[in-house]
């Protein structure tokens, strides 16, 4: 037995080492070499290839909906509105957007000339055409609630769009951002559910699609007669590579342009290989998403305001954010992105403080008890489950949490499922004490469906079941204001409330981090609130520069 | 003998219903649908759209009337379209009026699969048979020691391990194959020859892996055919009656033991159809194994039972041939199976 055992430790260690002589031999550059960090003007043409984990199921957004499918899709559609690099609305198709007085009708005026990628002209018609689209009931779309609530659409003009709502609904300016406009000519009588549109699509974008290859890649091309003028990268490639370890090979090898990588590959890897660092430049935008604890307000004891308090107080932001993501990341202490109007300035998260954390315990009445370390009250432990689904992120966030609310005497329980299981049989049912999860950082402040005591039904995003006759007003009010300034004040007292009772406690909002080969010029660095991919259609490709062994 | 296979594939039937039958149980036993995870957890989905999603999808039905409806559509061998993919359709290609294509999802996944199959079972068994037999030969000496525990490290090696580190010798440190996907950029371009080269050199490593951990089993089970055959009178008999070594090994002694070898190719039929996920998601391949996963996560439940129905049909169709290929290889099965 012992001699089965050394044996097999004997071979896991040659193993080891072969794996280890591997990775010690890397390639030297080879011959001529280019300097990718020279200045080069700005010129047309070449190719930029990326690589993504997942294959769009379709292109038109309102259907496919998965973020595979939005990446590809947005060079290719436009919007009547769009961000601008500071996420502020800008006219995309629309020349200007004008809301009446009482607030309740928006009428877009469309810039002149605006054609499709096959020639034929975009009218208001395309968009009335586009919103019947998204709010008929035969359309497989989860996304039509926003458009619904336009009482009347009109084209006075064929260069003019007009929605009235019953109320003023601030939101609506933000959903026509979202809605990727859609050609009637070719979709008109076709069934949008299953068409054959939607994996060889026409739109108005910088891009057109050029090939499709299933479950390998997509190319897209310059479209010649965009609405917003012309791109100067020529073709952009879009190749599937479910698994991080090759993608980031590949990029190694110089297959891929960019790619988005983990924080162990931007704060480790990278540093320790200087060939790749010579090859790519390393860039940090804003993530879209904050990652935090949530309590089921509908147990005990997290209907006391005092032991939520005591959680926040007790873990350990910076150490989540050192140990998770590296230091790759902030804390927030609004559901907003940092650097936007969206967030109250006066917010800042709470402290770490164990002690402070253990009188609040105490003040709601637990008290250590048999010994075990676990604070008790009328005989009930604090013990509870954190259940979170497969994410290494947020599993490892629930262990390093786990530790720090053990120190001040509640136990944790980790439990990682599914995300279908996770959603299906505990989220909807309600039947959790805590759970890691992530929200959006929204654009838009809109957080009704999350916020208001109204959501609470099984399938609605307020799952927590937070309700506060306070915030639900202002989020009512929030939602009837198209005034941003009015609009900030708002939503920046509705972040105060919550930061104070502390239904969630938010964890951290990790960067994006992408990887960019430097013969791709025409970076803003750093990035702006909108991503460093707010001005991808100025980067340009030097000749020189350029792959040699695509010829076509 | 006719009869005989008239009986069995009538008994397929009622198999094939209830095989179905516990699967679509099965499935739906699991918590969740298309609606959690599609929308997923997007705030501008709200619940009401998503109700009405899953009434078009009959998910608000009685598990069993949707099993109902679904048998309906397979007796006329309809198997739907997908609900995650923009109502592809699951197994073959469709035409709509205008004459657009719309690929099959089945359809586009598995020549891919079942190529990398067959070449990885092509090479085990080039591989494997004369390992097994050299083993055999050699019992309890040198080669055999050195053949077992090389077979056996490649059955116990992870594969995705082994992948990864033969991806970076062979494409990042070296220039000599392509690193993951299926074709390089610019393939269309290239003429068949080519294009034939380019796809073998990206389908070099994944067959290689996976047929690594094939070895193993084939060669032990020749090596161990080859023994009890070889210790059998008839070989005795051969031995003494002067026939050379070669002529009894391989005339005599190999052809009697390549017979169970038939029933495990015929176990193996419906595994050619079937990929890995993680050999398929590590080189980026458009396989059947990333599909059905997929699918799983995603509830796709036409994606699921299509897989599921062509799956088991190979299954009970393959042990009918290893049934029929052991008759016709062996004269006491074929009459067993008159009487």
């Amino acid at each position: 037995m012992m001699h089965n055992l050394i044996k097999q430790s004997a071979l896991f260690h040659s193993l080891l080492l072969v794996s280890a002589l591997l990775a010690a031999c890397s390639k030297t550059p080879s011959g001529n070499t280019v300097d990718f960090n020279a200045e080069y003007p700005p010129e047309d043409g070449g190719t930029m290839i990326d690589a993504t984990r997942g294959e769009p199921s379709g292109l038109i957004t309102m259907i496919a909906g998965e973020a595979a499918a939005s990446a590809v899709a947005q060079n290719i559609f436009s919007s009547l509105l769009r961000f601008d690099k500071n996420l502020e609305f800008e006219g995309e198709l629309a020349e200007s957007w004008q809301v009446s007085p009482d607030q309740k009708t928006i009428t877009f005026k469309l810039k002149p000339n605006l054609k499709w990628a096959d020639g034929k002209p975009l009218t208001s018609a395309d968009i009335l055409f586009t919103w019947k689209l998204v709010t008929d009931d035969k359309t497989r779309t989860p996304y039509g609630s926003d458009y619904k609530l336009v009482i009347r659409a009109e084209t006075p003009d064929a260069r003019t769009f007009k929605v009235s709502y019953a109320e003023p609904y601030a939101p609506a300016i933000n959903s026509w951002a979202g809605l990727q406009i859609l050609p009637k000519h070719l979709l008109q009588g076709q069934d949008i559910n299953n068409t054959p549109f939607a994996r060889n699509p026409t739109g108005s974008h910088y891009y057109k699609l050029e090939k499709w290859r299933s479950g390998e890649q997509i190319s897209l091309v310059r479209n010649s007669l965009s609405s917003q003028g012309p791109a100067r990268i020529e073709r952009l490639v879009s190749r599937f590579i479910p698994d991080e370890a090759s993608q980031f090979l590949e990029l190694m090898a110089n297959n891929i342009d960019t790619m988005t990588l983990n924080p162990v590959q931007y704060a480790r890897i990278f540093p320790a290989r200087p060939e790749l660092e010579q090859k790519f430049g390393l860039y940090k935008e804003l993530g879209n998403s904050y990652t935090y604890l949530g309590f089921n307000l509908k147990h005990k004891p997290f209907d006391d305001i005092r032991v939520r308090k005591a959680i926040n107080y007790a873990i350990n932001k910076q150490e989540l954010i050192d140990g998770v993501l590296l230091g790759l990341g902030e804390p927030v202490s609004s559901p907003y992105k940092p650097g936007t109007r969206w967030t109250n300035p006066d917010l800042t998260p709470y402290a770490y403080d164990p002690g402070k954390a253990k009188e609040l315990l105490r003040q709601a009445g637990f008290k250590p008890r048999n010994g075990d370390g676990v604070l008790e009250r009328n005989g009930k432990p604090l013990s509870f489950e954190i259940l979170t689904n497969q994410n290494k992120q947020r599993e490892m966030s629930a262990v390093l949490i786990q530790r720090r609310l053990k120190e001040v005497g509640i136990d944790v329980r980790i439990r990682v499922l599914e995300w279908a299981s996770f959603i299906g049989r505990f989220i909807k049912t309600g039947d959790f004490d805590m759970v890691v999860l992530g929200w959006s950082l929204a654009i838009d402040p809109d957080q009704y469906s999350i916020w208001h005591s109204s959501q609470q039904a099984p399938g609605q995003f307020n799952f927590i079941g937070y309700n506060n006759p306070r915030v639900d007003r202002l989020l009512e009010k929030g939602r009837m204001e198209l005034d941003p300034d009015k609009r900030m004040k708002i939503y920046h007292e509705f972040a105060q409330i919550l930061q104070e009772e502390s239904p969630i406690v938010y964890l951290f909002a990790g960067y994006g981090l992408p990887a960019i080969h430097k013969r791709i010029k025409g970076i803003d660095n750093p990035a702006p609130p909108a991503g460093i991919g707010h001005n991808s259609q100025d980067w340009y490709i030097p000749q020189p520069l350029r792959r040699t062994e695509i010829s076509q | 003998m006719l009869n005989y296979l008239l009986k069995r594939l009538f008994w397929m039937i009622p198999l094939l219903i209830g095989i179905s039958l516990v699967s679509f149980l099965i499935i739906h036993l699991a918590p969740g649908d298309i609606t959690t995870t599609e929308a997923g957890f997007d705030p501008k989905a709200s619940e009401e759209s998503r109700q009405k999603l899953r009434e078009i999808y009959h998910l608000d039905k009685p598990v069993i009337v949707q099993y109902g409806l679904w048998l309906e559509r397979m007796v006329k061998l309809d198997f739907g379209t997908s609900f995650a993919s923009h109502q592809r359709p699951v197994f073959l290609q469709t035409k709509d009026k205008d004459g657009n294509v719309t690929p099959g999802m089945i359809e586009e996944a598995l020549p891919i699969t079942l190529l990398i199959n067959v070449l990885s079972l092509a090479l085990i068994l080039v591989i494997a048979l004369p390992l097994g037999v050299i083993s055999a030969l050699t019992q309890n000496r040198a080669p055999d020691r050195a053949i077992t525990l090389f077979v056996f490290i490649g059955f116990a090696i992870p594969g995705f391990w082994l992948a990864l580190l033969l991806m970076y010798w062979t494409g990042v440190v070296h220039d000599w194959l392509p690193i993951s996907g299926l074709h390089s950029q610019g393939a269309d371009a290239m003429n068949w020859f080519a294009y034939t080269l380019d796809t073998l050199k990206h389908l070099t490593l994944p067959v290689l892996i996976s047929g690594l951990s094939g070895l193993a089993g084939i060669s032990l089970f020749v090596r161990n055919g080859m023994l009890d055959v070889l210790h059998q009178d008839y070989i005795v008999t051969a031995r003494a009656k002067g026939l050379p070594e070669n002529t009894v090994v391989y005339g005599h002694a190999l052809r009697n033991a390549l017979l169970p070898l038939i029933t495990i190719l015929g176990l193996s039929i419906p595994g050619l159809i079937g990929g890995s996920v993680i050999a398929e998601s590590i080189f980026a391949i458009p396989g059947m194994g990333k599909l059905f996963y997929d699918a799983v996560l995603m509830r796709d439940f036409p994606v699921i039972m299509g897989i599921l129905t062509i799956g088991s049909a190979l299954t009970l169709l393959g042990n009918l041939l290893a049934d029929v290929a052991y008759a016709w290889a062996d004269p006491r099965v074929r009459r067993g199976v008159m009487q």
